[in-house]
């Protein structure tokens, strides 16, 4: 305002300055012209007065020459004409000399009267004419006339040359005075001539100061705004004024083009710039929003907080062809004018990295919260069936890794890595629940819902693994990380770390078998059996506890199990029960109406057998429906129709050892993926043992699992 | 309608209605208000009870809750503000949804405060609509 105020009044200054120069300098040349003008004049009467000065002198000198040539008796007629033209010039001259006014009237009056007291004298002599001479043969004499003539000749001879000098010097006075005038017109035009030269100087200098200062001014405009530019231009946040109309104003900051993907921001609506960005409704909130604006009830601080665009996320175009979503934040300031809101201020800034951040940090929040849940879990499970676990846990991982790295190029071969995939995680999912460890539980629970998904996909490529392959590795450190907590956990129950008790797994065990380095390799199946039958107690209960059951487990020779055969009765049993307590037992009270036990009873008996060992695995649930299980079949596009039909009893209580099959639609953690009995029937295989189903509908659900002797069995991966 | 009218000559207090489906928030609001120039002149606990109390008490002022039974906060604003347009509305609520509020602004409300909020947020929020 008060640079646009200076500015304003130099301009003025400046065009007042040029208006004086153009004045000064026409009034000077108005006023010279006329100067001049007067001067020439008096010039022109300057040379009448001079030519004036010499007529009294040469009337004389005629009427001298006249009375000698009379005198002598000589032709007159010449002279006389002369005097009458001299006579006749003086009296033109001095009408000339007589209209001026710039003339001493008293001495033209003067110059006047004397010429005037010459006309008695001259008129006769003027008037004279004929011949003055009489010519005779003794000679020529004077006629009468001629002596007439000559009198008159010689008075005025006389007069003119008493009066000649008087009225030469009256002539001459005027011309002195006339002279003297001249020079003072002279003078006043050099005078002002100089002064006007002076003022047109002294206003252009003026004006040239003012247009220097104005070049300053402007010069110092330009810098402030090229300081307005470089800063618009360096600027990491958006900024544009909105006008009342919602639109962009002609300046922005280069940010903007960055944020926006786009350059045309002048005169564009707000609302076009966020359509196909953000959601409808988001944009409709915006528009309106802008709206209240400018309204009169928006104050700055109540606008702030109800400012939807505070955190709004939008979609881009990430210059791949792809989308990309980033977060992006709106401030706004109204722009005060002496009419209300003049424009609002739009500050846009890029805060992708900070919601992220922010959401990393929850992130880390909530593992931590997860440790430590799982570290309570873990103070409650025995440190040895931890590391078991995490031994099998490995392995399968390094199975899972191994079906990942087989080469696969159709789509069957991927759905058969898919199936295994399943298996493997499912069975870690049982025994890390059998163990409470729920952190461990829920992340492979996780990674099944992303194979579970690419079941679903109608065509399968490599690119699809890629996800389940980081979620994988996470695992594995997650694993890492259990381990080595256990490690801890295992010092502070010990109380004496031993500098070799800290990682690996045999250390663990040594420590927590309480007979360091004498543990034989005849004690462990006892002591891995005692450890099994508590986890399997555990689980049992927990299973209860999560599907508002209540079961009874007996164990019976689990002791007997060789060390070879160990992980694999350990993985059968979990999902065998798992399987009980999910579709087996029944709830209490439906176990009351059939006169039941309300506890549901389950047994698992492991004996030698004549050629080798047998599980007998016994649930006294609902037991096996084989209509129930076709119909399964049907419906998971296992069968058609017919075959399911075609199906003795036997072949259809056999579909539950099928991939793929589960009667349960919904998934949860402990059943109804399909992965279950497949698993267990796989393992089986696996060390060359058969496995069986038999049951009587309501009654009991029974499973015989035979197994060779440990010796002969293949090893185990 | 006009202070004059008032027999004690002063400036009338401000008459504050309060709308709330909470009866917890409901007394938070009206025991913070105890002292000072602000008279607590009814509570409501939907919008069509506070409808008609606004029609019997004139009330200066109104804190508003969005969400409750019958009649919503935002269709009770409009008719508030179409009942006696210098009303000022106090929008109180737990809804972090941007929308919403700037639905209510639109309505006609003069100021928002996220619940929960302490008295000093409150007896803020309040002196700013009425002073």
């Amino acid at each position: 305002m008060q640079l646009s105020g200076t500015d304003r009044n130099r301009r003025f200054l400046a065009a007042g300055a040029a208006v004086a120069v153009v004045t000064v300098m026409a009034l000077v040349l108005i006023v010279g012209f006329r100067l001049a003008t007067r001067i020439r004049a008096s010039v022109a009467a300057l040379q009448t007065t001079s030519v004036l000065q010499t007529y009294p002198a040469v009337i004389s000198q005629q009427l001298a020459a006249l009375r000698g040539q009379l005198d002598t008796l000589e032709y007159t007629g010449r002279v006389h004409g002369e005097l009458a033209a001299t006579i006749a010039n003086f009296n033109k001259d001095f009408a000339t000399i007589e209209r001026r006014h710039d003339l001493d009237p008293a001495a033209i009056q003067r110059a006047q009267t004397l010429w005037q007291s010459y006309q008695p004298v001259l008129a006769p002599v003027l008037a004279f004419s004929g011949e003055p001479y009489d010519d005779t043969d003794t000679g020529s004499s004077l006629s009468p006339g001629g002596r007439v003539y000559y009198d008159q000749v010689r008075r005025a001879a006389i007069f003119a040359a008493e009066n000649a000098t008087v009225l030469h010097q009256q002539l001459a006075s005027l011309s002195g005075s006339l002279q003297k005038r001249t020079s003072a017109a002279a003078a006043r035009l050099r005078t002002l001539l100089f002064v006007g030269v002076l003022t047109v100087l002294a206003l252009a200098m003026a004006a040239l100061y003012l247009q220097l200062a104005r070049g300053r001014h402007e010069r110092a405009a330009r810098d402030a705004q090229e300081q307005t530019r470089d800063i618009l231009k360096t600027v990491r946040e958006g900024f544009f004024l909105l006008d009342a109309d919602y639109r962009i104003g002609s300046v922005w900051s280069e940010a903007l083009t960055r944020l926006f993907g786009r350059s045309d921001f002048a005169g564009l609506d707000f609302e076009e710039l966020l359509r196909d960005k953000v959601s409808p409704e988001t944009l409709a909130t915006a528009v309106k929003y802008i709206k209240l604006l400018w309204g009169e009830r928006a104050r700055e601080n109540l606008m702030k907080s109800i400012n939807p665009l505070g955190q709004l996320e939008v979609s881009m175009d990430n210059g791949r062809g792809g989308k990309e979503t980033r977060y992006l934040q709106f401030d706004f300031h109204r722009v005060m004018g002496p009419k209300g809101v003049k424009h609002v201020l739009c500050a846009v800034g890029d805060i992708t990295s900070n919601v992220l951040l922010a959401r990393e940090l929850q992130e880390a929040q909530e593992n931590a919260h997860s440790q430590l849940d799982m570290m309570v879990g873990m103070l409650h499970a025995d440190p040895l069936q931890v590391s078991t676990f995490l031994d099998s846990a490995s392995a399968g991982l390094k199975h899972v890794n191994t079906i990942l790295k087989e080469p696969a190029r159709t789509d069957a071969e991927f759905r058969k890595k898919l199936a295994g995939l399943s298996r493997e995680l499912h069975s870690i999912k049982g025994e890390a629940s059998a163990l409470n460890l729920m952190s461990i539980a829920q992340r492979v629970h996780h990674l099944e819902d992303m194979v579970g998904e690419l079941k679903g996909k109608s065509e399968l490529t490599g690119n699809d693994f890629l996800p389940v392959v980081l979620k994988l590795d996470e695992l594995l450190a997650h694993l890492r990380g259990v381990r080595e907590m256990t490690a801890r956990l295992v010092t502070l129950k010990d109380g004496s770390p031993e500098p070799g008790a800290t990682l690996s797994v045999p250390q663990l065990r040594i420590v927590s078998a309480e007979q360091p380095a004498a543990a034989s390799s005849t004690e462990r199946p006892t002591r891995a059996a005692g450890d099994l039958g508590t986890m399997l107690q555990q689980l049992a209960a927990k299973l209860a506890q999560d599907h508002g059951k209540r079961i009874t487990l007996t164990l019976s020779g689990l002791g007997e199990v060789p060390e070879a055969y160990l992980s694999t009765v350990k993985d059968c049993v979990i999902q065998m029960l798992r399987n009980a307590a999910v579709h087996g037992i029944e709830p209490s009270d439906a176990r009351r109406a059939t006169a039941k036990p309300e506890a549901g009873e389950v047994r698992v008996d492991f004996h030698r057998s004549e050629k080798g060992y047998e599980l007998v695995f016994q649930d006294d649930g609902a037991g096996l429906s084989p209509e129930t299980l076709k119909q399964a079949a049907v419906r998971k596009n296992i069968l058609t129709g017919e075959e399911a039909a075609a199906l003795d009893n036997r072949a259809a209580l056999a579909l539950i050892f099928r991939p793929g099959f589960s009667t349960r639609d919904e998934v949860s953690m402990d059943a109804g993926r399909g992965v279950g009995m497949d698993v267990v029937a796989r393992a089986v295989y696996a060390l060359g043992g058969k496995i069986g189903v038999s049951t009587n509908p309501g009654r009991f659900t029974r499973f015989k699992i035979a197994l060779p002797e440990a010796s002969q069995a293949p090893a185990v991966a | 309608m006009s202070t004059d009218s008032h027999p004690d000559g002063g400036r009338r207090q401000v008459r504050l209605l309060i709308v709330d489906d909470s009866n917890i928030v409901r007394r938070r609001i009206e025991r913070s208000q105890r002292l000072g120039e602000i008279e607590v002149v009814g509570t409501a606990s939907n919008g069509i009870e506070a409808l008609e109390l606004a029609r019997r008490t004139d009330p200066d002022l109104v804190t508003m809750d969005l969400t409750m039974p019958q009649m919503d906060g935002i269709e009770c604003i409009s008719r508030l503000i179409e009942l006696k347009p210098s009303m000022r509305i106090l929008v109180i609520s737990a809804l972090a949804d941007k929308a919403t509020a700037v639905q209510a602004m639109e309505q006609g409300a003069n100021g928002f405060l996220h619940k929960p909020f302490t008295d000093r947020q409150l007896n803020d929020a309040i002196a700013e609509l009425i002073f």
